[in-house]
């Protein structure tokens, strides 16, 4: 069969995203990805961490972070997460307008999460709080940056997936896409786990 | 099949540049690592050059600094990975007995980021001058100098860096889903075990690395304060980031010679390797305890007798492991009928040098001392006898070795042992030396020393021994050139080989394995040999083959880092903009063009058979 | 006769899909019972530090517990590793985790000290 063929309920495999060699060394690879990500963003909150209370003469973070700001912002990746389930859930259904909605609620939460970001970015930057104030300064924005950054390429990869595939049912060659952008998607918010209990509630108890 | 249209061969340098065939791939990075290797070799012998007399002022200042910088990079980054991961390429999906490589595509990508990262590099020394902190960079050396020469080095580095860890992935992926039927993993010739625990290093210590040199880059060019103590910073942070890397690379480095060794030294005792599962076992257990080391490259900076006395420990029980290795080798020649090929002489060679490198690393590992040898000559003496003594050593074993599967040729027997007694005595020549200048106090990095302390003979004759090695290392070249211009002249199994790779046609097929062997022990082809087959029976009967299409897209993604990289080191955004631009409409294009590959009709492949080509 | 060997055929396909129904329709429950979990622990966290009855130090140690508690929720439940055929992804994470670890550990100044 053709990798490229929109599968049909009688042919369905029990894990589309791995009934091919190619998908199945897709789902290892990305999986791994992510073990190394895990130390990428380990190294990143390793510098933060020893970092955090070098604020000098700028405000702390226990001046300037809003909890609920952060707990909107928690919120939405959250919410997006679930969606980015139900989407994997509508994949091994083969049912491929639920995905397609699913996805696309992740997208527009995912967008949210951004806007909320970079509307905290521009506060912190008028307190005073900027990359270059201090230690503390440069450790916060690049961690959280990073975080950010991975959420806005996630944007553009499922936008990216969707617009390509709008009009194919689920194939062997894109579900283990799908499945892949959904494993990406909820690292992200496990780090945002982290970056909220690391960076905001113990940097609201200093 | 309507995939079979689109694909287009492609010859000449376009070929080259599309390719997507490991062994390609494998062999792209033999060129390149060599290429880089010879200029890092050059950058050593001026080095010695300035140093061969007292008082010398040929090299001196900023320009030794560079010397010394860029060849300690060059020689780890550009050099010897690039060099492992030609044999890997090579050799591991063959000893698989795989078809091709889990992702090659993205094993282009990994080349061709290497490539321009290590072009990089080495532009800055026509363009200001070359970095100047040394190999480690360490804060605030690296950040307080006011040339580009560091930005070329942490932007070089960090797009290589990311080629690295995608052909980490990807080998993982490979060894793990793409073993033939019968190949379990305690089946995995050595070599193809060492890459798969190596890949594993990389993947698990090359991050951290990426973020050293975001944090190092943002300092110098977006005025970040990571490291600036006047702002909140602290250097430390560097230097842990940096060794947390660090000495797992330097098991990156060295596990794929390990593994070299084993399989030479076995083929060439017509003997199975001695305690092959304890072999795998050390591997294994080298690999975990090389991320728990990482403090020993710092005794020196005051963590306190608690963190010195557990690292210093953990230090020590690496050499269990390694010893494990020597005596398994020793064992593995001892009854054996032993050939001595100029593969099993860089092995035989290989084996007391390591352990002299293994003895004064375990010197090292004892904190007080520590303090005595720390940056002097006895530290550069200890890490050239391990990376050259241990990793070059093996890789050219491994070159003679494998060179007749990669280029169908076998390199010439009688300048093969010109090539191994040159660089050997010069080697132990230039290094042997270099201890007893350390204990009497010569410090490294230096670029020179007065006469009048006794430096002056040991210095001398140091220089005499980097003189031989590069005289090896041209007797090396005029091998390879003799062998290029000569016709194919190989059999398909010159060594009386024991594994996969020994049981392809010459030369190799692009599809690798027509039929897919079946593996039916350890050593597969002499399991076979010995049934009286001598070769190996199929898995699977003769069938459509599905293949990848090269691809221009990793060069061109590659080239974009390339410019995005000139960019942010002269911090001229529009540059950096249309070169991370370019970067992604390479990814855009790439995932929305679709590229099911092709397939090489059953036809075909039988007339291959027929023909003695497969 | 083609009847005769289809039939057995059909019903166990039918029973196959229908457990196969079932089984997503138990991992719906799964993941809408770990999205409550996370909300709550989420809420939970930021009550600890909201809230001046605890003392700082409990609440740090008792966040950063929930952190990996929900971790492993989106871990195991959303991301499947509980499923069979992950033995290599969960060696992945937990050689990743580990030397996560000790990185963060040194970092933050934990072996400077001692």
């Amino acid at each position: 069969m053709n990798a490229g063929e929109r599968l049909t309920d009688a042919n369905f495999p029990a894990h589309p995203e791995k009934a091919t060699l190619e998908g199945k060394n897709k789902f290892l690879g990305f999986w791994l990805f992510l073990g190394g990500e895990t130390v990428l963003f380990a190294t990143l909150f390793g510098t933060y961490l020893g970092l955090r209370n070098m604020h000098l003469d700028g405000p702390s973070g226990e001046e300037l972070f809003s909890l609920p700001l952060v707990f909107l912002a928690t919120m939405l990746l959250l919410t997006s997460s679930l969606t980015s389930v139900y989407a994997v859930l509508s994949l091994k259904q083969n049912k491929v307008r639920s995905l397609q909605g699913w996805f696309l609620v992740t997208l527009l939460l995912g967008l949210g999460f951004l806007g909320l970001e970079i509307y905290e970015f521009i506060h912190y930057v008028h307190e005073g709080h900027t990359f270059t104030s201090s230690a503390f300064g440069s450790a916060f924005y690049t961690l959280v940056g990073f975080h950010g950054a991975h959420v806005l390429f996630g944007i553009l990869w499922i936008t990216t997936l969707l617009a390509r595939n709008w009009n194919r049912g689920i194939t062997l060659s894109n579900a283990p896409k799908y499945y892949l952008f959904a494993l990406y998607w909820h690292f992200v918010d496990v780090v945002w786990v982290f970056i909220f209990t690391v960076v905001y509630l113990m940097g609201k108890v200093g | 099949m309507a995939t079979h249209e689109s694909h287009k061969k492609r010859s000449g340098l376009m070929d080259w540049l599309t390719t997507v065939d490991h062994k390609k791939i494998g062999i792209l990075y033999l060129l390149a690592g060599g290429f880089f290797f010879l200029i890092g070799g050059l950058e050593a012998v001026l080095m010695r050059i300035q140093l061969m007399e007292p008082d010398s002022k040929i090299f001196t200042g900023e320009l030794y600094n560079q010397l010394l910088t860029m060849h300690g990079t060059t020689m780890i980054f550009l050099a010897a990975m690039p060099i492992i991961f030609g044999f890997m390429n090579a050799i591991v999906p063959l000893q698989l007995g795989a078809r091709d490589v889990a992702f090659p595509y993205v094993n282009a990508v990994g080349f061709w980021l290497f490539f321009f990262g290590g072009v990089l590099l080495n532009l800055s020394w026509f363009l200001g001058g070359a970095p100047e902190a040394g190999w480690t960079a360490y804060a605030p050396l690296s950040t307080v100098a006011e040339d580009t020469g560091v930005d070329f080095y942490v932007l070089g580095l960090q797009i290589a860096g990311a080629g690295t860890l995608a052909g980490g992935i990807n080998f993982l992926v490979t060894i793990i889903n793409m073993r033939a039927p019968g190949m379990t993993f305690m089946r995995m010739p050595l070599f193809t075990w060492a890459s798969f625990v190596t890949s594993g290093l990389i993947l698990f210590a090359f991050p951290a690395l990426t973020v050293g040199f975001f944090l190092l880059m943002f300092e110098r060019v977006f005025d970040a304060n990571f490291f600036n103590p006047d702002m909140g910073g602290n250097i430390l942070i560097w230097e842990h980031i940096f060794w947390i890397f660090g000495h797992p690379e330097v098991y990156i480095l060295i596990l794929p010679a390990f593994g070299i060794i084993s399989e030479v030294i076995s083929t060439f005792s017509n003997k199975r390797l001695f305690g092959y599962s304890a072999m795998v076992f050390a591997t294994v257990l080298i690999g975990f305890l090389g991320f728990m080391v990482w403090v020993h490259h710092m005794f020196t900076v005051g963590l306190g007798p608690v963190a010195n006395s557990i690292f210093a420990v953990a230090t020590m029980a690496i050499a269990i492991p390694t010893g494990v290795k020597i005596f398994n080798w020793i064992f593995t020649m001892w009854g054996g009928q032993i050939r001595f090929s100029t593969a099993m002489l860089f092995a035989v060679g290989f084996v007391p040098t390591f352990v002299m490198g293994g003895v004064t690393g375990v010197m090292l590992s004892v904190p007080a001392a520590d303090y005595q040898y720390h940056d002097s000559y006895f530290v550069v003496a200890h890490f050239h006898y391990v990376i050259v003594g241990g990793l070059i050593l093996g890789l050219f074993s491994g070159l003679y070795y494998w060179y007749p599967r990669m280029f169908n040729r076998v390199l010439n027997e009688t300048l093969g042992k010109w090539n191994f007694w040159l660089f050997f005595i010069g080697f132990h020549l230039t290094f042997f030396p270099q201890h007893w200048l350390g204990l009497m106090g010569m410090p490294r990095r230096v670029y020179t020393y007065m006469s009048g302390q006794e430096l002056d003979g040991a210095n001398f004759v140091s220089t005499i021994g980097a003189i031989l090695m590069g005289a090896g290392t041209i007797v090396l070249l005029i091998n390879i050139i003799i062998s290029a211009s000569s016709k194919y002249a190989t059999t398909k199994d010159p060594w009386d080989g024991r594994t996969l790779e020994w049981s392809m046609p010459v030369p190799t097929p692009e599809y690798n394995f027509a039929q897919t062997p079946l593996v039916r022990g350890l050593d597969a082809l002499y399991v076979e040999k010995t049934a009286g087959n001598g070769e190996m029976t199929p898995a699977e009967p003769v069938g459509e083959i599905h293949m990848p299409n090269g691809s221009i897209l990793p060069f061109i993604l590659s080239l974009g880092m390339f410019i995005a990289g000139f960019g942010f080191i002269y911090s001229n955004w529009y540059v950096a903009g249309a070169g991370l631009g370019l970067v992604l409409i390479t990814m855009f294009l790439r995932s929305i063009i679709d590229d099911h590959g092709y397939h090489i009709h059953k036809e075909e492949v039988e007339a291959d058979i027929k023909g003695g080509r497969a | 006769m083609a009847n005769h060997t289809q039939n057995p055929e059909t019903t166990v396909h039918r029973h196959e899909e229908i457990q196969r129904k079932l089984a997503l329709k138990e991992e719906r429950k799964h993941h809408n019972v770990s999205f409550v979990m996370m909300i709550l622990l989420t809420i939970v966290a930021f009550f600890a530090i909201w809230s001046d009855k605890i003392s700082d130090s409990f609440a740090v140690l008792f966040i950063l517990t929930l952190a990996v508690v929900q971790v492993f929720f989106q871990l195991y439940v959303w991301m499947h590793l509980s499923h069979k055929g992950h033995d290599f992804p969960i060696w992945g994470m937990a050689s990743g985790i580990l030397v996560a670890a000790i990185t963060v550990a040194s970092l933050m100044g934990l072996i400077w000290t001692s």
